[in-house]
């Protein structure tokens, strides 16, 4: 019915092993690696420790133009994409949320966050925004019926959602809730999980989501930051502001972000909470610092809307 | 007990001296008595002449003999702007209480009520005093008076700045002395038992319902339901549609055959409408795009729970839509909201009213509605230790308990849950286009409760025709329904709310024969 080509050449009968598996003679080889210099095993390791040495140079090279735009307030460039190529090798592990998260129950998680709209919690939207970039995030808002008359801007504050996908096809589910809470509140795993309250927790949460390793000084560094943040520069009074914007300031001083040479949670935080004060006679390295958050993208899209 | 050991021990000689004081004394009573009696009557005879007399008394039965110039002041209105007025109220008599010189009545007035004051003086003779307190309670009274303010509010009515002092007392329609149950132990909060007060229970209700729906809990949430309708019919008709009127008489049963009743119609027999979903569809495929009806609705199952009735009023909408189907269900969970949002704003009162009786605590609701996926339901209930297949029905405790994940997480009383499984669903259901496993269809919940069950419709005559087939329905007795898509119908989907369901939910009440003025079970079919 069906003509088919011979597959294979006809050269002759094909050379059948007479054992079950084939080993090259084990002593033999030795021999050759004694006698040769040239082996295959240390062109190996010869070509691999080249490449490790050529990715550091590129690292290096990386890192130093990083710190030259991060350094030139005017810089046009979009520094989270120099920032995700810097440290994507690194840094962070290939990571899917079922790592972080645990087990997938083949459901939508969701995260609910309830806030209230007359104190907007900023450094969320901005988290959103940088779990948008990495994940497949499903974002809805809502009004609860405790509060009434939410401005507008709030109930489109992340952006337009796509109605017509299923519910099945994201990852993340995020749900902003406008209610009447005094401090903004996240639900998530109901079952093992209490509510988590105050803003700077959850930021680290959504934060975590990410990925980031940080060694133990570094991520110490980073909590310190945000509750200096919420309790010191947002609810401290004039003294304990000032004092905050002086270590900052001398923060900013050393490295391009306020924790070390990426963007972490504290820049975050502390850019929100200014914000919020408005940057009125801010320290030099601290007003550099703002025109880098402000020219990542997360955090225009995020904060634009809203004022 | 206590008393016999504090006495002591020569019982014999105490008793016998105690009982032989005991009958002088009652002798002396009884002599007593009967002087004060003769002297009462001899009082009574002597200012025989009333000078109150006609200012009191029954009224000969309305019959419209004459058309009075009085205005009837509503009892709602009496407040302290009415001070020291002059006004003529028509109420019941919901108390009273006669004391010496002075009768108080609570004349009351649908949820409203006031203190009225019948004392002797000017005006008032010690025999009107009389009249007002030999009045049988829920006797409907015509009563002049003045209204005035009191020093310290009256605690127990509704109108609590002031009181009435009445002049004029004429009986409208005398109520029979004894009323088979007691209006103050109809509204008794059920939690208050610990005082061991008599609470009426819900079958004496219901056998006297006429006198139960006077109570201000049941007078409360019927206005409230009232508002339901017409918030319902308010919404819906902003957004640009039509009520409709179906027949209630069909020829045949619209969903599966089991539960319809069946009445003679002349030589043949016929059906009560389970709903008007038939008819709703006809009217999307003659162009009507968006309809909605208020109707009675006809279920046979005979399940005496606190969630079924026989017959009860339907909110149904069916709604021609674009391209796909979460346009129906954001109007329909929007016209909820609207609803919810109405009912808040308007009849606080009512829900105070009823509050009080059944505390519960206020509906919450989101605006956009929640809206979870079926999946995801099913993820809850397992996280939360549920066993349960991925296409099987939630049951009835499982919709409860996912009603309470949900309100934990997202605290809504009120959610949608979207892509049902298409084996669980009836077959003019349209399969969802991803997975044949799924289907269009949402149900929604109020207080873990379902209330409405939707689907986006098969208006495609074939595809019907084969979900028919695949389901075994004989394609005869369905043949009309499927006809009417043969010229041309336009995509649609829609949904019921069974109206006692919605209030019962939001007003948090247990049985929806509260919420039912007569309902009507497979037990009940009087009143």
């Amino acid at each position: 019915m069906y003509e088919v080509q011979s597959y294979h050449l006809n050269q002759g009968a094909v050379e059948l092993p007479a054992c079950m598996y084939k080993v090259e003679n084990f002593h033999g080889s030795t021999v050759d690696a004694e006698n040769g210099d040239e082996s295959p095993e240390l062109l190996n390791l010869e070509s691999r420790q080249t490449d490790i040495l050529n990715r550091l140079y590129e690292l290096k090279a990386v890192v130093d133009g990083l710190s030259k735009t991060v350094l030139t307030p005017d810089a046009d460039l979009d520094v989270t994409e120099i920032n995700h190529a810097c440290s994507e090798p690194t840094i962070r592990t290939a990571i899917s949320l079922d790592s972080v998260l645990g087990k997938n129950s083949g459901a939508l998680r969701d995260i609910v966050i309830n806030a209230n709209p007359s104190e907007v919690p900023l450094s969320l939207l901005v988290l959103h925004n940088l779990l948008s970039e990495q994940y497949r995030v499903l974002s809805s808002v809502h009004v609860h019926s405790s509060v009434q008359n939410v401005p507008s801007q709030l109930w489109n504050c992340l952006g337009k959602r796509s109605i017509c996908r299923s519910r099945r096809e994201y990852q993340l589910g995020f749900t902003l809730v406008w209610k009447e809470v005094l401090k903004p509140q996240m639900k998530f795993s109901i079952q093992s999980m209490c509510s988590i309250e105050g803003e700077g927790n959850i930021a680290r949460f959504l934060f975590a989501l990410l990925g980031h390793k940080y060694d133990v000084v570094t991520s110490t560094q980073i909590d310190s930051w945000v509750d200096i943040a919420i309790f010191q520069l947002k609810k401290g009074s004039s003294k304990e502001k000032a004092a905050v914007l002086r270590s900052l300031n001398s923060a900013l001083g050393k490295s391009p972000w306020v924790v070390g040479v990426d963007l972490t949670l504290a820049d975050v935080v502390l850019y929100c909470v200014l914000l919020e004060m408005g940057f009125e006679d801010i320290p030099a390295n601290i007003q550099r610092w703002v025109k880098c958050c402000e020219n990542l993208a997360c955090f225009n899209l995020a904060l634009k809307p809203l004022k | 007990m206590t008393k016999g050991e504090a006495v002591g021990v020569p019982e014999d000689q105490a008793q016998s001296k105690k009982a032989a004081k005991k009958l002088q004394k009652e002798a002396e009573k009884a002599a007593k008595k009967a002087e004060k009696q003769a002297k009462l009557a001899a009082e009574n005879q002597a200012d025989e002449e009333d000078f109150a007399k006609d200012k009191y008394g029954i009224l000969p039965m309305i019959q419209s003999q004459e058309k009075l110039d009085r205005v009837l002041v509503h009892v709602k209105n009496l407040t302290e702007d009415k001070a020291d007025q002059m006004v003529w109220l028509r109420a019941r008599v919901h108390t009273s209480r006669a004391k010496g010189k002075q009768c108080f009545l609570v004349l009351r007035q649908q949820q409203f009520n006031i203190q009225g004051l019948v004392a002797v003086g000017d005006h008032v003779s010690k025999q009107m005093v009389k009249f007002a307190a030999n009045i049988s309670k829920e006797s409907i009274v015509d009563v002049e008076g003045y209204v005035r303010k009191v020093e310290q509010k009256v605690e127990s009515c509704s109108q609590c700045d002031v009181e009435l002092h009445i002049v004029k007392l004429f009986v409208v329609s005398a109520a029979e002395p004894r009323l088979p149950l007691q209006l103050d132990d109809a509204i008794r909060p059920e939690t208050g038992d610990e005082e061991g007060r008599a609470t009426v229970n819900q079958d004496t209700r219901l056998d006297n319902r006429i006198i139960d729906l006077r109570t201000m809990t049941s007078q409360s949430i019927f206005r409230l339901q009232s508002g339901v309708c017409q918030l319902f019919r308010e919404t819906l008709i902003k957004k640009e549609f039509v009520e409709v009127q179906t027949p209630k008489i069909i020829s045949a049963a619209s969903e599966g055959g089991a539960n319809v009743f069946t009445v003679s119609y002349f030589k043949t027999s016929a059906y009560l409408a389970q709903s008007p979903q038939l008819y709703k569809q006809m009217c999307i495929c003659a162009d009507f795009d968006k309809v909605f009806c208020i109707g009675p609705v006809f279920r046979a199952e005979d399940s005496n729970t606190h969630r079924h009735l026989t017959e009860f009023v339907g909110l149904d909408i069916e709604m021609a839509f674009n391209y796909h189907y979460h346009e129906v269900v954001t109007e329909i969970a929007d016209t909820l909201v609207q609803i919810f949002k109405g009912l808040r704003d308007r009849f606080q009162t009512e829900i105070q009213t009823v509050g009080k009786q059944y505390p519960c605590e206020p509906f919450k609701f989101l605006e956009p509605t929640l809206r979870l996926e079926y999946l995801e339901a099913v993820a809850m209930l397992r996280e939360a230790g549920v066993e349960m297949g991925d296409e099987e029905d939630l049951s009835t405790p499982n919709e409860k308990l996912l009603g309470r994940l949900v309100k934990e997480k997202y605290d809504t009383d009120f959610y949608i849950l979207d892509k049902y499984p298409l084996a669980v669903r009836p077959f003019y259901t349209m399969p969802d286009p991803h997975d044949p496993k799924y289907s269009n269809s949402y149900d929604m919940f109020m207080r873990g409760e379902e209330i409405l069950s939707g689907a986006q419709r098969i208006h495609d005559p074939q595809v019907l025709t084969d979900r028919a087939l695949q389901l075994g329905i004989d394609i005869e007795k369905i043949k009309s329904y499927i006809d009417s898509f043969r010229f041309g119908a336009p995509p649609h989907a829609g949904g019921g709310i069974g109206l006692e369901r919605v209030t019962m939910l939001y007003l948090g009440l247990h049985n929806v024969r509260q919420t039912s003025m007569f309902p009507r079970d497979p037990k009940r079919l009087t009143p």
